[in-house]
């Protein structure tokens, strides 16, 4: 499995970076612009990312726009919903409304941090992703 | 760390909504739950309940609860597209409160914190089997199947910070240490392998040469969350060569929270960092409709077709122009959790108790002022001062009411409770019953809420399960086959009115008494008939007393009443039997409406005082001596407008010594209880006051007729008087 992570902090970087690679190669990048960059850059290569992995805090281009970005891309490309990329959101704004935003602009799992690991295998589980 | 969920937005917000949702569908399901069938709009209701209970349990990702919402979601489908005939609309019923029964707990654990760890393999068979019925009677329709959309997005909660540890690291270095911010460098470095989050002051170590003096002189400080143990730390960690002194603590998330502050530091670039943060989103509302430069335009599409609400965060939001050291989505955390908790918040009763004492003492100290000795004074000129005074009775009296409706709940709630015990226990017993609430929108104290609760709970079974008849026995009486539970509440005269009415056997007053007779709790020298209907039934109210042969999974174990009373004597309620042979039996609770602050009529009797509660009391009257009468026994009674009312004389009856005994120098007063009125005679009134009541200390033994006493504002006690009581006598 492919998987992007965008992440500004160091220290949460490398600790998500870790965490990730256990599900399969994992590419980094700091902040959102990079991660829509990489997106795209995949994209080109047809290699595309299996999972992408946002904070929602960033510098430059936040985790929203990243993912608005991201969506935007794959509607350009026409590729059906069914097969877009799972969009993960891990941050630590939990309220209702932030969640709800991201779940409009059509991110697939949004986790509170820190991540719970569990569940999460669970939901990649429920996704397909992982056996 | 039930806190730490409690503050858990996602989570919060889907217990409350699915709570409302179960309430609002128990409450739809119990009141057709006597028809035939559901109707449409139950159906359509229940049908759609479940569907958003299992979309939002499908993104919490709690599969047990998406598991059983699925299944009765089916069930509905079904009923909904089919229309099958012949329904077993009880066992339906029973189905569906089940289900909601089982959510219910399942929100009780998360709501504390736990997992929502039930199993509902059994319930999820039942429905499939009840499903399986109703498509089995209806084959030759064409059945359409439900379909289903598995829930593609999902919300992981984050983790429970128990696991994560926060520490406070401490460390000193040798005075003559060269480089000491490279040296501190490397143990942040090595630390941010097992770290989620670290801080440390000086924050630039690694630009700044000049940090490296500072820690010489002051230390290095680290504030750590990780998920090891403080073993790992101390490894990585070692006093060794420049390293002299290392300080290890571990802390609570509040004190890590505080950041640098827990040092003792005020870390300017945390403080910019906030404010920045909030200038971000200041700027953003300020322009708002602007498009924010980097934003992709195009609208977003939403996957579920959700009303659009007022978005107060929009992507762009949440860059940050300037990255700080230090952990900036700490803090922004912090600042969504405040702003989320503007419209309610929860408070500890405690606390509430505690401010209505307090307002209490407000009370009895403001009398203490204004009916200060110093002001009797002859010749004070006081305008200014009753003015001030006036305006100042005004406030505390208002802050009161404040306060009374803050602590007031509608009894909705634990009636409807009671709707659902009716219905539990009348299936089980094979009795069919209906159920009738009155007057379920009074208010009252939380406090009696709470107290209540139980006891109406064991009044309500003991009316379906004692009181109601079987159905054949019903049928033999000749009597309409179904009984009738009635829990009405009013309030009258300062109290709650809470009545349990059923139309079933009645009381029978034989049989307690044999049974009365039998537990030795009678005065054997009394006979049967010398007791009244009233004190025959209160007997029931005894230790150990049950007349019901047969001891029931419900009620008759012997205790129940005489728990049910103590409950209410705990709140200065009273409990009253009423019954009629054949006819049914009513119990009713009389509870005082607010517990702390009465308003009173005080008045004299020789060197004491009384209050009268202003409620109580029907009129004020000066009589001749000839309008009071007196029986051979002794009572007496006095004409008033052609009609007699007895006459207690509060002077004799409490035995105070220089009482006024001419009834032209005294004051009556009518008071009216339980609907009769009597007169009481005192030597003179004093005035209308507020008055708090306190209870009457224990060492002091019970006195007939008083409910409690206070403190009047020349520091006097004052006795309050209970009519019901008196009136007893």
């Amino acid at each position: 499995m492919k998987i992007l992570l965008a992440e500004d902090d160091f220290v949460t970087r490398k600790f998500m970076t870790n965490f990730l690679s256990k599900y399969g190669e994992c590419d980094v990048t700091v902040d959102g612009m990079e991660a829509v960059d990489a997106f795209m850059m995949a994209l080109e290569m047809e290699e595309p990312y299996d999972l992408v992995c946002l904070d929602i805090m960033m510098p430059v281009m936040d985790g929203y726009q990243a993912l608005m970005g991201i969506r935007n891309l794959e509607k350009e490309r026409g590729i059906a919903p069914e097969n877009a990329v799972k969009v993960i959101m891990a941050t630590a704004l939990n309220d209702e409304k932030n969640v709800k935003m991201a779940f409009d602009l059509g991110c697939t799992i949004y986790s509170g941090k820190p991540i719970d690991e569990a569940r999460f295998e669970q939901a990649l589980q429920k996704l397909g992703l992982i056996e | 760390m039930a806190e730490d969920f409690s503050v858990e937005g996602m989570l919060d917000m889907y217990l409350f909504e699915n709570r409302q949702l179960l309430e609002k569908l128990q409450e739809t399901v119990l009141d057709q739950k006597d028809a035939d069938c559901f109707d449409e709009d139950a159906i359509n209701e229940i049908f759609r309940t479940m569907h958003t209970i299992k979309g939002s349990s499908g993104i919490m990702m709690f599969d047990e609860i998406t598991e059983v919402s699925h299944k009765l979601e089916d069930i509905f489908y079904f009923i909904r597209e089919s229309h099958p005939e012949n329904v077993p609309h009880v066992e339906l019923v029973e189905h569906v409160l089940e289900v909601a029964d089982f959510i219910n707990s399942e929100m009780d654990k998360l709501e504390e914190g736990g997992t929502a760890d039930g199993s509902a393999k059994e319930i999820v068979a039942n429905l499939n089997t009840f499903l399986a019925s109703l498509k089995g009677e209806n084959k030759e329709e064409i059945i359409k199947e439900n379909v289903h959309q598995a829930p593609t997005q999902f919300y992981i909660a984050p983790m429970a910070t128990a696991s994560s540890h926060f520490f406070r690291i401490f460390i000193r270095y040798a005075p003559d240490t060269i480089m000491a911010n490279v040296h501190a460098y490397k143990i942040v470095f090595a630390l941010k392998d097992l770290a989620e989050d670290l801080l440390h002051y000086p924050e630039d170590i690694i630009s700044d040469e000049s940090s490296g003096d500072y820690i010489l002189e002051n230390g290095f400080k680290i504030l750590l969350q990780a998920q090891c143990d403080m073993e790992k730390l101390q490894e990585i960690i070692q006093e060794g060569y420049e390293i002299t002194k290392v300080e290890m603590e571990e802390i609570t998330p509040q004190i890590f929270q505080m950041g640098l502050d827990a040092f003792g530091i005020s870390a300017d670039s945390i403080i910019d960092l906030d404010s920045s943060v909030e200038d971000i989103t200041k700027k953003e509302k300020d322009q708002a409709g602007a498009i924010a430069p980097g934003m992709f335009v195009l609208p977003p599409q939403g996957q579920e077709a959700k009303p659009a609400e007022k978005k107060e965060f929009a992507p762009g939001d949440f860059v940050i122009e300037s990255k700080g050291p230090g952990k900036s989505k700490k803090l922004a955390k912090d600042k969504a959790t405040k702003q989320d908790k503007t419209s309610y918040i929860s408070v500890d009763v405690k606390k509430m108790d505690q401010l209505m004492d307090l307002i209490g003492e407000l009370v009895i100290s403001q009398s203490v002022v204004l009916q200060n000795q110093d002001l009797k004074i002859p010749g004070l000129r006081l305008d200014n001062f009753n003015k001030a005074a006036g305006q100042m009775v005004k406030i505390s009296t208002d802050l009161q009411n404040v306060i009374m409706s803050m602590r007031m709940v509608p009894l909705t709630n634990t009636f409807q409770k009671m709707n659902r015990i009716v219905f539990d226990v009348s299936r089980k017993l094979g009795k069919d019953i209906e159920f009738q609430m009155i007057g379920d929108a009074t208010e009252v104290d939380k406090n009696i809420i709470e107290h209540i609760s139980d006891p109406l709970m064991h009044l309500v079974r003991n009316a379906v399960d004692h009181g109601i008849e079987t159905t054949e026995e019903r049928e033999a009486k000749g009597k309409k086959q179904k009984g009738k539970v009635t829990l009405s509440a009013r309030t009258e005269s300062g109290k709650v009115w809470i009545g349990v009415t059923d139309n079933g056997k009645g009381l029978d007053r034989k049989k307690i008494l044999e049974k009365a007779r039998e537990h030795e709790l009678l005065d054997p020298t009394r006979l049967d008939s010398s007791y009244s209907d009233k004190e025959v039934y209160q007997l029931i109210t005894l230790p150990g007393f049950s007349t019901n042969e047969q001891v029931t999974e419900y009620s008759g174990r012997g205790v129940g009443m005489d728990v049910v009373v103590s409950n209410l004597q705990a709140i200065g309620g009273t409990l009253e039997i009423d019954s009629t042979p054949g006819e049914g039996s009513q119990m009713l609770l009389k509870i005082p409406l607010t517990l702390a602050i009465i308003d009173g009529i005080v008045m004299q009797v020789g060197s004491n005082t009384f209050v009268i509660e202003t409620g109580a009391v029907k009129e004020f009257i000066n009589i001749r001596e000839d309008s009071v009468i007196q029986k051979p026994n002794k009572e007496e009674f006095v004409m008033i407008r052609g009609e007699g009312y007895p006459l207690l004389r509060l002077g004799d009856w409490y035995g105070i010594a220089d009482c006024e005994t001419d009834v032209q120098k005294g004051m009556i007063v009518m008071v009216e209880a339980d609907k009769e009125c009597f007169c009481l005679f005192v030597d003179k009134l004093i005035g209308k006051q507020e008055i708090v009541v306190k209870p009457i200390p224990d060492y002091i033994k019970k006195v007939q007729g008083l409910t409690g006493c206070t403190q009047l504002g020349d520091g006097r006690i004052a006795l309050i008087l209970d009519m019901a009581a008196l009136l007893e006598e």
